[in-house]
């Protein structure tokens, strides 16, 4: 018995009430003593109701099952669940249904594309999250070294103020006097760049360039040398035991060259970091052009 | 015995209505096991399965019929009579009522101004789609996120779609369609179940 096939639509014809009644009867007693044949009239009368309520029935089916269903309490409450359940099934599957509709041309792959797919798919991520964070990385570095370089402005703003104030208050009968000292602030980042030039201007009293370095956090030595050639190469000074001090919140070196050594030409310090014992490691390159007046 | 008439529909046929002694139905408890537990066990299988003949066959108050299947049978064999089977002898005389039914409404059949007015009024099912909405939400949150899943997807969608969101399943659970059909129909008998079982306490409370 549970080896024949269950003719699915002769079910449908015995809920629409269409068999006669030997039909009926052989029907019914196949469901009493096969349990996979009665849980699939079960199923085919779910569907049918289902079928009934979403209005998919042709109107003489509809007609048949009106006749038969509507009838018991027991049968309309079976309807009335499949509404609800109807209702319920459309609103909150809604979502999926976007993601089905992706998946589903990817279900009908083989697994071997399959396999690729997901690989592909798990690079993808990989290295969307690695660029994701490398630029979220850049971004919090170029905007600490945009808040130094303000910053740097902003100090060398007030020394020629205050540099203009001390000109201004001096008596009249002195006349003109020029600054002895010329000041340049080299930032990291940036300064190091060669393709950005800072420049410094020698007026023609000034006798020495203070030059100020802006150290990064990383840039962690004891002592410093500054090595100074022109672009061309020649080596015009060397500037060992240079001790780093703090200024605001970070570090600098700073160091005081005499103006007599400088000309009008692009120059190249090297800064390099010394370690106790340990050779001189490169800190960075900075370029400025000096302007002689 | 006051039924509802109902209008072109089935109904209670005259013949129905055979009281049922205790000393009836004990003999027919006999016959279906050696205790009472086992016998009882027997007894609602067979009522479930001869209400299961009626509703399938369209009547308006299987549950009705059922008993007074049952009475007849209690009473042939409160009679003497022999039955190797009460299973099989019971699905036997409902056949019968079915048939006194199938007459009855033939010869009832008549014009619908012809037609006495009812003297009881069908009595609709309390209908409240919203209410029903409520507590099957309810029970649906009572499941398990896998079969609250399995029965969402199952029934969601129209003709085409539903073919293949139950391809889907069948794909994603590892099972045959047959299998996954009588997974999900396990599942809406028991929200059904529970959804009823809600709805009357609604009903209760609200009355």
């Amino acid at each position: 018995m549970r080896t024949e096939r269950i003719d699915e639509l002769l079910l449908v014809r015995y809920l629409l009430g269409r068999l006669t009644e030997e039909e009926q009867a052989r029907v019914e007693d196949r469901a009493f003593a096969d349990r996979d044949y009665l849980g699939t009239l079960n199923a085919v009368e779910a569907d049918l109701i289902d079928a009934y309520v979403r209005g998919e029935l042709p109107q003489a089916d509809r007609r048949a099952f009106e006749w038969q269903f509507l009838t018991s309490p027991q049968r309309r409450s079976k309807i009335e669940f499949a509404q609800a359940l109807s209702r319920v099934t459309a609103e909150v599957a809604k979502p999926a249904t976007t993601w089905r509709a992706l998946l589903d041309p990817i279900r009908s792959w083989n697994p071997a594309l399959r396999f690729a797919g997901a690989l592909g798919a798990a690079i993808c991520v990989a290295g969307g999250s690695w660029l994701v964070v490398e630029n979220a990385s850049m971004r919090s570095r170029v905007s600490m070294l945009e808040a130094q370089r303000r910053d740097l402005e902003m100090r060398s703003q007030r020394l020629q103020r205050d540099l203009a104030a001390q000109v201004q208050s001096r008596p009249a009968s002195e006349g003109p006097r020029t600054p002895i000292v010329a000041s340049l602030v080299l930032m990291p980042g940036l300064s190091r760049a060669p393709s950005r030039t800072e420049q410094l201007v020698l007026d023609r009293g000034v006798q020495v360039a203070h030059i100020e370095i802006q150290l990064e956090p990383r840039d962690e030595y004891p002592r410093f040398r500054a090595d100074l050639r022109t672009r061309s190469g020649k080596e015009v000074l060397v500037l060992g035991a240079l001790v780093p001090h703090r200024t605001g919140d970070g570090y600098t070196v700073s160091m005081d060259i005499p103006a007599s050594v400088l000309a009008t030409e692009e120059y190249e310090l090297g800064l390099k970091g010394l370690g106790d014992g340990q050779d001189a490691q490169d800190v960075g390159y900075y370029y400025f052009r000096v302007q002689k007046r | 015995m006051e039924r509802p008439l109902l209008l072109g529909r089935v109904h209670a046929g005259r013949g129905m209505a055979v009281e049922l002694t205790q000393e009836a139905f004990d003999k027919l408890l006999d016959c279906l096991g050696p205790d009472r537990d086992t016998a009882g066990g027997r007894y609602l299988e067979i009522r479930r399965n001869l209400v299961r003949v009626f509703e399938w066959r369209g009547c308006s108050t299987p549950d009705e019929y059922a008993d007074e299947t049952i009475n007849r049978c209690a009473r042939k064999i409160g009679e003497g009579e022999e039955i190797r089977d009460v299973g099989t002898y019971c699905i036997g005389v409902a056949r019968m009522i079915l048939r006194e039914m199938g007459r009855d409404r033939f010869r009832q059949v008549r014009p619908l101004d012809e037609a006495p007015e009812p003297r009881v009024m069908p009595r609709e099912p309390e209908s409240d789609p919203e209410g029903r909405l409520e507590c099957l939400r309810r029970c649906l949150g009572q499941l398990s996120p896998e079969t609250r899943n399995l029965i969402l997807h199952y029934y969601h969608g129209d003709k085409g779609n539903k073919i293949r969101n139950r391809k889907s399943l069948t794909e994603l659970l590892g099972v045959g369609a047959s299998t996954l059909r009588m997974r999900a129909l396990r599942v809406r008998e028991r929200l059904q179940l529970c959804a009823e079982d809600c709805m009357q306490r609604r009903n209760g409370r609200a009355t």
